[in-house]
């Protein structure tokens, strides 16, 4: 929500509702410690903050895109593709492999942004073709393996996103800087300011003569780079890449993003609420593990949790057609 | 229904086809109807007029079962009814023919007919057209339509559209056994006279089977129909006559409240065009809209475009604003070409457009007074593409003041004001845009009357700062009052263009046949 909005009056369900991902995250800690103790130390703390930033990037790019009213499918494709990237390019580009792989990750938001745009179809399906057209890049890339990135290359390279300054570990100053980059994007630039006008009204957006076009484009081309980011961050943890590495990481993304409170009608949210929503992800994930629960079967948890979400962040009621 | 033939004109002893007492209906910020009732006699015909906003569509939307009364109650035939549907009133005897008419143009007149009442000739799921058809034919003659029921009702003119919309109200007769009333919404405004005469001829022979509601604008027609007139106005019924004993001085009066129309729109400050041309345009076309377009706007001019719905005015309107892509013909900025179909060189260029539809095209309900009005020119409150957000701020208060807006502050959401002040937030807009010419498309639509004034006002004080604007206003009345020269549009062409200066207005029927 914009600075500008005036100060809701005060009233509790209100204010429930506003911050009920901040409440939700608490009690959802709170609830996982009180069953094990060991699960609020300092350093599972740390685990936690540090493992949610590669979900974050993902999930920050494709909220802007949500909150324009589209979705993307292509974050954990394209994930993927820059982990393969990394691992293959490291012996022969150096470190130029990582900018080839975000600017990869650009190029397939590039993609999806022009065929929604410019082809007119549906994001949905803009997406989801360009994310087929990008596992079988990945696999053609990788040989169809996973490709193992070399303690020296991990070092050389990749110790911006793998080491430890000051006891904190890298990963976390990443997640926290895109963190604070992309809120100041998102309120205090025009870009940002657009976004919000054309999710929420784009058809006045367009009378008003702003290139929606354009933007959306944009958005597109920010959501894959970010989702590359977040596959170099990933597989520079994994110290491996692979063509499946993001696999499992779309449903959680985009339940981040919901859980967080942004609305998939357009608009509404932003990126600290997906932050937010992902630490809630992240605490149902380790959480889980904590308490014992079947990988495999955390996938139903996600799954279970975004439709809930939706079911209650939508006002349905004044939706009359939902497709 | 025979035993019905003899009608009885109101005020005898037998109940009200129709009734209503007392209703009020009451929405966040206006009273829509304020404690009114209205009885219609059996047989009768009653008029109901008033200005846009006066309260007689959401008299109609209470009658038909869209809106519920906050409180009052409405009686067929002396029985207190409540309606939750427009089927639910249609059940009870009351029909609606549409200002906007409501056939489906792609389906056949038979399939409209007996729209949602499908079963009546279905047995296991598969319809019986030949059924349908006669029964369509029964229904066609009681208004003397001869046309097969099969007819795409595309193929159909405006009067048969609406005799075909009458004859459905009216199939009512087959289905109820009591009052029938037809409500007839600014039924003559797509007609052509002779039509028109047609029209009023049926609902003289039909006041045997049904009771009508006239509502109109057009004084004389509603005189010469009606057996006595209601008038609205403010959400009231501020009078009421019988037709007879009125002229349309009189009930013009009833229903605006004031005498003077020069006074209303702000005639003493119209002002006199300037002799530059700020928009040429020349041979515009849109296939299926308009052809040959050819004007001037002058600085400081309002150039009204007057034409029936499908004149192509409204699409005109649009392709001006970039919204919609010419398919020839160019269009000049102060001597620069302007790039068709596209809104972002429409607005670069100073063309800024009051839509229509507010809510959709004209601002973005969810964010606030200040970003609304900074829309259109962001980059004038960025430096490097970050806001600027204080200096933002700034303007939208200048604004909020210099234009009287009623709102909590700038960064109030602009959904929660009244239409008039959200009116006056997109025409803040397209100032600060930086804006010479613009297009209204009915500016003053879904504006209470009071506002109606203040825009009124604004836009006087526009054409004296040098802006000039092109006008598509709700009524001729209006259209007129504003406007210094006025083109009509007939079939997609200019077929006239009437001066319309202060002190020098024309008629309304000057106009009126220019454009059927």
């Amino acid at each position: 929500m914009s600075a500008l909005r005036a100060p809701a009056p005060y009233n509790w369900r209100h204010m429930l509702r506003r911050h009920a991902a901040l409440v939700a995250l608490v009690a959802l800690t709170l609830l996982v410690g009180l069953r094990e103790p060991g699960f609020l130390r300092p350093e599972t703390m740390m685990v936690l903050v540090s493992d949610t930033t590669t979900l974050f990037l993902m999930a920050a790019g494709a909220t802007f895109v949500i909150m324009l009213g589209s979705i993307d499918l292509s974050i954990q494709a394209v994930a993927s593709l820059a982990s393969v990237m990394i691992a293959t390019m490291f012996p022969g580009w150096g470190p130029w492999a990582i900018p080839a792989a975000l600017l990869a990750g650009a190029a397939c938001g590039l993609a999806c942004g022009w065929s929604h745009t410019r082809l007119r179809i549906p994001s949905f399906i803009a997406t989801l073709a360009v994310s087929g057209v990008v596992v079988s890049l990945s696999f053609w890339l990788s040989n169809e393996a996973s490709v193992a990135i070399t303690q020296v290359h991990r070092d050389a390279w990749l110790g911006w996103a793998t080491g430890q300054s000051l006891g904190i570990r890298h990963e976390v100053y990443v997640g926290f800087g895109a963190l604070l980059f992309l809120i100041f994007v998102q309120k205090a630039t025009v870009f940002g300011r657009l976004i919000e006008s054309i999710g929420h009204g784009e058809l006045a957006a367009i009378a008003s003569g702003i290139r929606v076009t354009r933007v959306k484009l944009w958005v597109f081309v920010l959501s894959g780079l970010l989702a590359a980011l977040s596959g170099i961050v990933f597989s520079a943890r994994m110290a491996s890449g692979s063509p499946t590495l993001a696999n499992e990481f779309l449903l959680p993304s985009i339940a981040a993003i919901v859980v967080g409170g942004t609305a998939l009608t357009g608009g509404v949210g932003g990126i600290w609420q997906t932050y937010l929503g992902a630490l809630i992800v992240s605490v149902l994930r380790i959480g889980m593990t904590f308490v014992g629960i079947n990988v495999f079967a955390q996938q139903i948890v996600f799954g279970t949790v975004l439709i809930v979400a939706v079911a209650f962040t939508i006002d349905r009621s004044r939706i009359r057609v939902v497709k | 229904m025979s035993a019905r033939a003899a009608s009885t004109p109101a005020g005898a002893a037998e109940p009200a086809a129709l009734e209503i007492v007392d209703a009020t209906k009451a929405f966040p910020g206006v009273v829509a109807l304020d404690r009114v009732s209205l009885r219609v006699g059996r047989g009768e015909v009653v008029g109901l007029i008033g200005e846009n906003g006066a309260g007689k569509s959401s008299l109609v939307k209470v009658l038909t079962g869209v809106y519920t009364p906050d409180s009052g109650e409405i009686r067929v035939a002396g029985r207190k009814v409540e309606f939750h549907s427009p089927r639910d009133a249609f059940d009870h005897g009351i029909g609606l023919v549409f200002q906007e008419q409501s056939l489906m143009l792609n389906m056949s007149i038979a399939e409209n007919m007996f729209l949602g009442r499908e079963s009546e000739f279905a047995s296991f799921g598969v319809l019986n057209k030949r059924r349908l058809h006669a029964a369509t034919r029964r229904e066609l003659a009681k208004v003397d339509l001869d046309i097969a029921p099969s007819t795409i009702c595309a193929k159909l003119s405006f009067g048969q559209r609406q005799l075909v919309e009458i004859a459905k109200a009216l199939s009512l007769d087959g289905r109820i056994d009591g009052a029938i009333t037809v409500l007839l919404d600014e039924p003559t405004s797509v007609l052509e006279e002779r039509e028109v005469k047609l029209l009023f001829r049926k609902v003289r022979e039909l006041r045997a089977r049904a009771s009508f509601v006239f509502i109109s604008h057009r004084l004389d027609e509603v005189l010469e129909i009606s057996d006595r007139v209601y008038v609205m106005r403010d959400g009231k019924v501020t009078g009421e006559v019988k037709a007879g004993e009125a002229d349309v001085h009189q009930l013009h009066r009833l229903m605006v409240g004031r005498s003077l129309q020069a006074e209303y729109y702000r005639e003493a400050r119209q002002a006199a065009p300037g002799t530059r041309v700020v928009l040429r345009a020349q041979g515009l076309q849109r296939h299926g809209a308009f052809h040959d377009i050819k004007f001037e706007l002058h600085e400081s001019e309002v150039l009204g475009i007057a034409g029936v719905v499908g004149s192509g005015r409204e699409e005109l309107a649009r392709c001006l604003a970039g919204l919609e892509s010419l398919d020839g013909g160019t269009v000049e900025v102060e001597g620069q070409a302007l790039l068709p179909g596209s809104a972002t060189a429409a607005v670069r260029a100073g063309i800024g457009y009051i839509p229509r539809e507010r809510k959709v095209e004209g601002i973005i309900g969810a964010q606030s007074v200040a970003e609304n009005m900074t829309l259109a020119r962001l980059s004038g409150f960025a430096t490097a593409g970050v806001l600027r957000r204080r200096r933002e701020r700034e303007v939208a208060r200048h604004w909020i003041d210099r234009l009287h807006i009623k709102t909590p502050g700038e960064a109030t959401p602009i959904g929660s004001l009244s239409g008039g002040n959200q009116q006056k937030v997109v025409l803040a807009k397209w100032r600060i845009a930086g804006s010479k010419v613009l297009v209204l498309d009915h500016p003053t639509r879904g504006v209470d009357v009071g506002a109606k004034e203040d825009v009124y006002e604004l836009i006087r004080d526009m054409t004296q700062e040098g802006l000039s604007l092109i006008l598509l206003a709700d009524t001729l009345e209006e259209l007129i009052g504003l406007s210094g020269r006025i083109l009509v549009m007939r079939d997609g062409r200019i077929s006239a263009e009437v001066n319309s200066a202060a002190g020098t207005k024309p008629q309304q029927v000057a106009l009126i046949e220019h454009m059927v």
